[in-house]
Formats: structure tokens, C-alpha cells, sequence
């Protein structure tokens, strides 16, 4: 957020959609939306794509269960070959549990890293907080401002989509 | 309102007419009787719990006070009409020659002591008198919920959503401890000197997830039909989360009873498993890629099952590999390696099941209005998105 | 989306946004009540008992147990499974129920999950502790080595390490994801230095900007996918330790889902146990209505015919396979000299959840109370029952003994209880105890304030 942008917040989430649509008629660049939860249909509204996380998390849980079978077959064909209670060395019923375990543990660490990593959470990350009240119960726009003009006419139409709060920050 | 026109009644008969082809070519081949009487009793089996399942349907969403799927129940409802008829087929094969061939039990001059010590229940009176309580229980239940579902949309009374949901309670119930046990009679008796706890279940986790695949294929149908035009693609991805959690839920216990057997290694209980995989080995890991390895690979994505054309042919997959699972489970015990095989006789006589499943389903269909406008959650049923 | 007006509100007081912010973060302000004291007080006295026990058992040895050769699994075992057992309702509530789009989850899940994380430490120490060598713990996972050894894949118990572990993890993180939004509001609302920069810290530097909460919203939902199936596995992975051997009793296929359903079982009747109390104390019954309470009532009658469906089943089975061992073993358990045991475990299981059949019943909280209480004694009753009565009278008579737990035994059973409330007390004055970004997310829709019932 290096250039000059406005504030604006709702209180409700139906008049925000509304709001949302009204503003992107009239040609207003939107940056971002905060709002105390997640709002259905926002994402469309904004038009954000499909989250590639969900390749993240199959990838990462075939390499746990890749890993997982490979490794156990490995101990048992190779490394410690011995016979327990007259199973087979290769035995793959046996495998199963720590295969699934491993799977499922990798899918979700990998996942759930990327998702912290891609966003830059983690402790010690210090946020911008454009109004405290965002995760309470505002529901917060923030749009591109232009020069003196276009920032009349884009507070205008925020003010008739009926958005209240508006701040112009240079 | 559905109407069974005359197209679908030739194509319905057509399929039976193969059927009994089927069933003639096995006389006339000399297939042996084991064979004949075990495909009758697998396909009368099979189809008769689709229809078990099919109430089940609506039964198990009545009592969760589930709304999105009462745009489709009918289906379920419908299917239920095969239940007395499926009992019926498999009472004239348990009468006419059935018993002797399915079940070594009924040998009642040659029975080995562990046999003998089965007696008190596998016996034939005894069985006849279960086979009459499920069948009375199944039929009467399944009865009072369709009667109380159209009550239900003469009227909106809320005393006979009540009422619905109170016969859907019982039905569950008793199906629950029934389809446990006539699956002990029917099928785990064919091997009767084997046992295992789990195989209840298992059995029904199979049914299960054949009858909600089947509803599938009914309700697509139905939509190529001119039908059911409010089944949109949000029903579709829910019934296909059902096929592809049911079907890990079925992998899971089919891998749990293998497993267990396997590794404690006791001969009586292995047996089992070692004349499968010594004699009908192809059949027994194709019940496995068939019924996990395709529905857990292809519904896996969310698009996958917002899409009639991959969701439709993959229930039409389960219901093939369930048949093959019913196949492993009953062949080896009552035909032997020698005799089993898959030829004309099965797939015909399946065919011929199928139409009149088809058959009895549509006219189940016409029986009532094909949505239950007043049902209280048919306008959540309506406006349903899924949001993930 | 289109709810039917039929449906019960799951939001009373006509609560806006703010109003449930306020509400929920209010029992984590001002000083805790006496009660809590008192709470915390009483679980701190047991974790003491327990750390005398614990102190006996590493000084003294695995010999300040009342095991023997034959019943070598007692107390321990028992105990590791039934806090397993409690912890599988957490992620039921949070990732099955969340799969089925049960809305009523939201106000539960938090504190349901924060309850598994704590019933699996408790359940995690008994491996642990019962290990004897207790430095040498580390054996169990493998790594290279110079003894040239590794661990054997074979056995269930290793299978347990892992199934355990990921489980652990998982559902750390699963909670923690999903409590990341609301520790930004704890955040933002918070009226110290201290407090806004610890808060801060949890939060991980969370916003709540729209990509956010939808790539959050598409984490919940795989980690749902993948806690459900992890759920299952893990207690069915606890029920192969038994079911993979060739105990009568022990060895029957139906264990795994058996087991899996008596888990969910007891842990909706500890989440019910916890939450009676926790809503009242915190004010929090307009969030956590009789609603809620009559629905994790329904899934105990569910779990709960399961299970006694599987009673019915392990007998029938054991009759009708002829092996008489197994049919000893039955006889034994119902009239042996554990049959006390026995008939605690078939009344407070197959008896007292069918009671919530009456709706009556259901929707009375001292009932849901009480019977929630004598489901948790039954279910521990039942894997005393399975352990004990197989392994004391099994296929050589000469061998038949009895067991009884010593004092070492029991402090550690009650040092985990001890565990389990004061960690449990200090997270409702840590932690949101309801998922506030999850409740207002269905407040408009389930709230009671809705006049006609289309929105979007």
C-alpha cells in the first residue's frame, strides 16, 4: 500500500456485496477487503481464483505416503531383514497404517506451511491494521485513490453504495 | 408427475427377456445348478438391498432433519418397491432347490461337528422365520414412510413431518440390526465353517454405497428425461462426496477385515481369503481397483463431482464393482473354482435384474408426485448452494 | 442460502457482530470467579497425586504396578485408550461435522478441539510412562542408528507412534489455523500493551483481508478432509493392538469401526460434560443453546446402538464359531469374577443412551448432565472389561490370575484427570472458547432475529 488509498466500512455483509458491485460499475479499483469472518461470494465479487493450496496439500500428502511405503519396504527387504511371526518381508497389509499416517501428516504440514508462508504469518509478523474494528464488526474496503479528482468522484460512489467511514489517506 | 410410457416398458421387458435367455442357456449349457441357483441368489440379493438402501436414503436425511436432498428422495422412495419383489425372487430360489445348492448346512445327514454346533441357528425353519420377520419389518416400514411422505405433500402439517421422521427412526434401526443378521443367513452362512464380526458391516457399507450410486444414475436418467430439471449440480456434488466417502468407509473395512485375518495367521479363518486369491484372484483385486482405487482417483476434485458426465459413469463403476464384490463373496462357497466363471449366464441374468429393478423403480416413480412440493425443506432443497 | 423456517435458531438474543465479540472474549477478562479457583484447585490437588505416582513409577519401577505375567496390560492401556477414545469427538465436531455442513458445529468446535489436544497428551503419556526405560523412549521412532536396528513396521504398537503423533500434530494445527482470526480479534480488542503484543504474537499477523480468509477457508476445509479419515484411522490403529492378536476377545474383525464409534461415543458425552457446565459458568448459553445440546445427544444415541450393536454381534459370533475359547471368553466376562465390571460397562452403554430416544430426556440438561457422566464411566468399564478379562483367563488355565490396579496405578489415572481440567480451565481464560469468526459467519442465517429467511 505505497500510494494514496481510501477507507470505507460496512456494517453489514449483504449491503458490503452491494456495495462492492455498485463501486466496480463505476470503474473503482478495489485493494482489499477486511472483514471479521469469511463472506460468501467476496471472493467471486473480487475475483480471486481458485487457491492452488489444494495442490499443495495432494502433492505433499503422495510424498508422505511415497516416502512412508518406500521407506518401510526399504527397512524390510534390505536393512533389517528379519522374520517376525512368519510374515513376509515385503509385507504390505502391514505397511498400510504408517503409509496413510504418513500421508495425511505431510499433506497437511505442507499445506499449512505454504498457506503461513505465502501470507508472511507467523509469530512475530506485524501486521497493518487499517481499522481495529475490521475483525470486530466492520466490514472494511480499501480502494485505489487517484488524483484529487478522481478521489471526489470515487468517495462519491462509495457514499451512494452506502458505505460509512470514509477516509481519504494520501 | 413421472409417466412409465410405453418406450420404457418395452425396454424394460426387453431386459428381462435377456434375463431369462440368460437363465435358459444355463439349463441348456449344463452350467450346473450351484451356478444358476447362485446368480439368481446374488442378483436377487443385490437388487433388493438397493432397495433397501433406497428408503434408507430417505430415512437417515429425516431423522438428521437434512434438507438439501428432498428434491431427489422420491428416487429413494421408489426403489423402495423392489424390496417385496426382490424378497419374493429369493424366497422361490430358497424353495426350489436353493437351500441345498447355496448352503452345506442344509445337508442335514452330513454335517461335520462344527456344523453340528451351528445347528441351533442354521436351520431351515428358523432361517424361513427371520427371512419372513426382515422381509415383514422391511416392507411394512418402508410402506408407512412412502404413505406418510405423500401425506406429507397433500398437506404441510407439521404432524406429518413428525410422523415421517418417527417412521424413519424405526426403519433405521431396524434395518440397522436386520441387514446385519440376513447378511449373516444369505451370505455368510454359504461359507459356513468361516466367520468374522465385521461382515455385517461390511456387507451393508457395500450396499450403501451401490443404492446412493444408483440414485445417482436413476436421477440422471430422470434429468435426460425431461424431469427433475431443479437437480442442479450443487445435489450432484453431495451425492458424489457420499460415493466417494462411502467408498473409503467401504475400502477401510474391507482393508480391516483383510488385514486382521492376515496377520494373526489362524487357518480357519485365512482359508477364506486363500481359496480367493489362489482360484479367483483376478476377481478379488479388481474388487479392490474397481470399487476404491477408480471412485477414490476420480472424485477426488471438487469439479470432478459437480459434473454429471464424470460422477454418472463412475456410480455406473460401483455398481459394476459392488456386483463384483458380491460375486467374490458368494461363488467360491456355493460354486467352487471348478464351476464359477463369468459368461452369458451372469451378465445376462443381470441385465435381465436390471430392467425389471428398472421397471419396478419407474413404477414406483409414477406412483407419486416426483417432488414433494410440500415437504417444509423442499424450498432449502430448491435454493441450495453448496459454498464448498 | 435458504434455511426453513422450521429450523431452531442456533443464536439466541438477537445478537449482532459486536454483541458475540463481546460475549465470547468476556470470560477471558477481569479475574477468574471463585469457582474457577475452586476448579483449579481440586485439578491441581489430583496432578500432585499424580506426580507422586509418576515420581514412584520412573524411581521405583514398572513393579509399583499391580501387573503381572499374565495380565500384562491393566490400568495403563485402559486409560491410554479411553483418553484416545475422548479425544476422537474434537475432530468429529470440528472436521466431520464441518464436512456435513452441520452448522450447529460453530459454537462447539473450539472447545471440543481444545479438549482432544489435551485428552491426547493425557492418552500420550501412559506409552510413555508404562515403558519403564523411560529415557529410551526415543527408541521407538526410527532413526539410523548403531545398534543397526530398526523399528518393526510389523507391530500395531509402532503403527500407534505414528498414528498418534500425526494425530497430535494435526489437530494442533487444525485448531490453531482455525483459532488464528480470532486471536486477531483478541488482538484488536485488546485494552494492555501486554496483552495486544502477546496476542499479537499468536496471531500470526493476521488481517483478515479477503484472499486470507479464503485460502483460510480452503485450508479448514482439506484439513476437515484429511482430520476425518486420520479420526477414523487412529482409533481403528488403537484397536488393532488388540484385534491382531489371537486373544479370544481380543482378535475380531469388527474392533476397528467398533472402536471408532464407542470414541466418538465418549467424547461427545465429555464435550457435553465440559460444555453443561462451561456455558453456564461463562454465560454463554445463548451461544451453546439446548439445541445444541439435544444434537450431540442424537449422535450419542447413535455411537452409542453402534456399539451395542457390536455387542450383540461379538457374542452372537462367539457362539456361532464354535471355538470355545472365544465362548469362554464371553461367559467369563458376564459371569467371572470381573462381572461387576461387566454389567457397569452393558448398563451405562447399551442402557442409558437409549433413554435419549424420550426428547424429554434430550433436551433436559441435568439429564444430558448425568448420563453423559455414567457414558464416560461405562466406556472406561468397557476397555477395562476387553483389556483385563481377555488377557486374565485366556487359553491355559494355569495361567489364570487376577489383576487389581495399586495405588501408583490409580495416582496416575487421576494425575491425567487433574491434567486434563486444569488445562482445560486455563484455556477458557486464555482462548476464545467458541469459534467467533465461525459464529457470526452463520449468525444471519441460523441467528433467531431472522423475520424471513432468504438472504445472499
Amino acid at each position: 500500500m505505497n500510494n494514496s488509498y481510501i477507507t470505507a466500512y460496512y456494517y453489514d455483509e449483504e449491503e458490503l456485496l452491494e456495495g462492492i458491485r455498485q463501486i466496480k460499475e463505476k470503474g473503482v479499483e478495489i485493494l482489499d477487503v477486511m472483514t471479521p469472518f469469511p463472506v460468501h461470494g467476496l471472493d467471486k465479487a473480487i475475483g480471486l481464483r481458485r487457491s492452488r493450496l489444494t495442490r499443495v496439500a495432494f502433492w505433499g500428502g503422495t510424498i508422505g505416503a511415497l516416502i512412508g511405503f518406500l521407506f518401510q519396504a526399504w527397512v524390510f527387504t534390505q536393512a533389517y531383514v528379519i522374520n517376525f511371526g512368519g510374515k513376509p518381508f515385503f509385507a504390505v497389509p502391514s505397511f498400510m497404517p504408517v503409509t496413510f499416517e504418513m500421508a495425511v501428516l505431510f499433506s497437511a504440514f505442507s499445506m499449512v506451511l505454504a498457506f503461513l508462508i505465502y501470507f508472511k504469518l507467523g509469530p512475530g509478523a506485524k501486521p497493518i491494521i487499517y481499522d481495529e474494528r475490521s475483525t470486530d464488526d466492520r466490514f472494511l474496503l480499501i480502494v485505489k485513490a487517484g488524483d484529487a479528482d478522481e478521489t471526489k468522484n470515487i468517495e462519491k460512489a462509495l457514499s451512494q453504495a452506502g458505505a460509512e467511514g470514509i477516509k481519504h489517506k494520501a | 408427475m413421472f409417466k412409465l410410457t410405453k418406450k420404457l416398458q418395452t425396454i424394460g421387458f426387453a431386459m428381462v427377456a435377456i434375463g431369462l435367455l440368460a437363465l435358459a442357456y444355463g439349463f441348456i449349457a449344463g452350467l450346473g445348478g450351484d451356478r444358476i441357483i447362485a446368480n439368481l441368489h446374488l442378483n436377487g440379493f443385490y437388487f433388493m438391498s438397493l432397495g433397501l438402501i433406497g428408503m434408507f436414503f430417505v430415512a437417515v436425511h429425516a431423522i438428521a432433519e437434512s434438507g438439501w436432498q428432498v428434491s431427489m428422495q422420491r428416487v429413494g422412495e421408489a426403489m423402495s418397491y423392489f424390496i417385496p419383489v426382490g424378497g419374493i425372487i429369493m424366497l422361490l430360489v430358497f424353495l426350489f432347490g436353493g437351500m441345498h445348492h447355496l448352503f452345506e448346512w442344509t445337508d442335514e445327514a452330513h454335517l461335520d461337528r462344527i456344523l453340528l454346533g451351528k445347528v441351533a441357528y442354521l436351520n431351515q425353519p428358523f432361517f424361513y422365520i427371520r427371512f419372513a420377520v426382515f422381509f415383514a419389518g422391511w416392507i411394512l416400514l418402508a410402506w408407512m414412510i412412502r404413505k406418510t411422505s405423500r401425506e406429507l405433500d397433500i398437506n404441510g402439517d407439521k404432524k406429518y413431518f413428525n410422523k415421517l421422521r418417527k417412521y424413519s427412526a424405526f426403519y433405521v434401526v431396524f434395518l440397522a440390526i436386520t441387514s446385519v443378521i440376513s447378511s449373516w443367513d444369505w451370505l455368510m452362512s454359504i461359507d459356513a465353517h468361516w466367520f468374522s464380526t465385521l461382515y455385517g458391516w461390511y456387507v451393508f457399507s457395500s450396499m450403501l454405497v451401490t443404492g446412493f450410486s444408483v440414485i445417482v444414475i436413476f436421477t440422471f436418467v430422470l434429468k435426460k428425461m425431461g424431469y427433475m430439471q431443479h437437480v442442479n449440480d450443487e445435489h450432484i456434488h453431495d451425492m458424489a462426496k457420499y460415493m466417494f466417502g462411502l467408498s473409503i468407509f467401504w475400502a477401510y473395512l474391507w482393508f480391516s477385515q483383510y488385514m486382521l485375518i492376515w496377520y494373526a495367521n489362524i487357518p480357519e479363518e485365512t482359508i477364506y481369503f486363500y481359496e480367493r486369491l489362489k482360484y479367483f484372484d483376478t476377481i478379488f483385486y479388481m474388487n479392490l481397483i474397481v470399487n476404491f482405487a477408480i471412485p477414490f482417483l476420480l472424485l477426488m476434485t471438487r469439479n470432478s463431482k459437480r459434473v454429471f458426465w464424470v460422477v454418472v459413469p463412475v456410480a455406473v463403476i460401483i455398481f459394476i464393482g459392488h456386483w463384483i464384490d458380491l460375486y467374490q463373496l458368494i461363488m467360491p462357497g456355493a460354486v467352487g473354482h471348478e464351476a464359477a466363471g463369468i459368461g452369458f449366464l451372469e451378465i445376462g441374468l443381470t441385465i435381465g435384474f436390471i430392467g425389471l429393478f428398472m421397471l419396478v423403480t419407474f413404477y414406483g416413480l409414477s406412483k407419486a408426485p416426483l417432488v414433494p412440493k410440500n415437504h417444509p425443506f423442499y424450498e432449502e432443497s430448491l435454493h441450495y448452494h453448496t459454498n464448498y | 442460502m435458504y434455511v426453513s423456517p422450521i429450523r431452531e435458531p442456533l443464536i439466541r438474543g438477537e445478537k449482532n457482530y459486536s454483541q458475540v465479540t463481546k460475549d465470547i472474549l468476556a470470560p477471558m477478562a477481569g479475574k477468574p470467579s471463585k469457582y474457577w479457583y475452586m476448579g483449579m484447585t481440586l485439578s491441581s490437588a489430583a496432578l500432585v497425586f499424580g506426580a507422586w505416582a509418576t515420581f514412584m513409577t520412573i524411581y521405583y519401577g514398572i513393579g509399583t504396578w499391580g501387573l503381572n505375567k499374565t495380565v500384562g496390560w491393566g490400568w495403563g492401556i485402559t486409560n491410554f485408550v479411553w483418553w484416545v477414545g475422548i479425544g476422537h469427538a474434537g475432530t468429529f465436531i470440528s472436521a466431520i461435522l464441518l464436512l456435513f455442513r452441520q452448522k450447529w458445529r460453530t459454537s462447539i468446535n473450539r472447545s471440543a478441539e481444545a479438549m482432544t489436544l489435551i485428552a491426547i497428551a493425557c492418552a500420550g503419556f501412559f506409552p510413555l510412562i508404562h515403558m519403564g526405560r523411560l529415557l529410551l523412549g526415543f527408541f521407538i521412532f526410527p532413526y539410523p542408528n548403531t545398534r543397526e536396528l530398526w523399528v518393526n513396521f510389523n507391530s500395531p504398537l509402532l503403527w500407534d507412534v505414528f498414528a498418534i503423533s500425526t494425530y497430535f500434530l494435526v489437530s494442533l494445527i487444525f485448531w490453531y489455523v482455525g483459532l488464528i482470526p480470532d486471536l486477531g480479534t483478541v488482538r484488536d480488542k485488546a485494552k494492555t500493551k501486554i496483552r495486544k503484543a502477546i496476542y499479537g504474537f499468536l496471531s500470526f499477523g493476521w488481517t483478515g483481508s479477503v484472499k486470507q480468509w479464503s485460502r483460510h477457508e480452503t485450508v479448514s476445509l482439506i484439513l476437515a478432509g484429511l482430520a476425518a479419515p486420520l479420526v477414523l484411522s487412529v482409533h481403528t490403529i488403537v484397536s488393532f493392538d488388540f484385534a491382531t492378536s489371537v486373544i479370544p476377545g481380543w482378535h475380531t474383525t469388527i474392533f476397528p469401526p467398533y472402536f471408532v464409534s464407542g470414541a466418538v461415543f465418549s467424547g461427545f458425552a465429555m464435550v457435553l460434560t465440559l460444555l453443561i457446565v462451561a456455558r453456564k459458568a461463562l454465560n454463554l448459553e445463548e451461544y451453546i443453546t439446548v439445541n445444541h445440546i439435544e444434537s450431540m445427544n442424537k449422535v450419542i444415541i447413535l455411537t452409542g446402538s453402534i456399539v451395542g450393536i457390536a455387542y450383540i454381534t461379538e457374542f452372537f459370533m462367539a457362539w456361532y464359531s464354535g471355538v470355545e475359547y472365544e465362548q469362554y471368553a464371553f461367559l467369563n466376562r458376564a459371569f467371572g469374577p470381573y462381572a461387576w465390571a461387566y454389567w457397569i460397562m452393558m448398563t451405562c452403554n447399551v442402557v442409558t443412551p437409549q433413554l435419549f430416544w424420550f426428547k424429554k430426556i434430550r433436551t433436559s440438561l441435568v439429564a444430558t448432565f448425568i448420563i453423559s457422566i455414567f457414558v464416560n464411566i461405562g466406556m472406561w468399564f468397557e476397555r477395562f472389561v476387553i483389556v483385563v478379562t481377555s488377557l486374565h483367563r485366556d487359553y491355559l488355565p494355569s495361567s489364570w490370575v487376577m489383576y487389581s490396579p495399586s495405588l501408583v496405578e490409580v495416582g496416575l489415572y487421576v494425575g491425567t484427570l487433574g491434567l486434563f481440567f486444569t488445562l482445560f480451565l486455563l484455556f477458557i481464560r486464555v482462548f476464545p472458547v467458541i469459534a467467533i469468526a465461525e459464529v457470526k459467519s452463520v449468525l444471519k442465517s441460523s441467528g433467531d432475529h431472522k423475520k424471513t429467511a432468504h438472504h445472499e
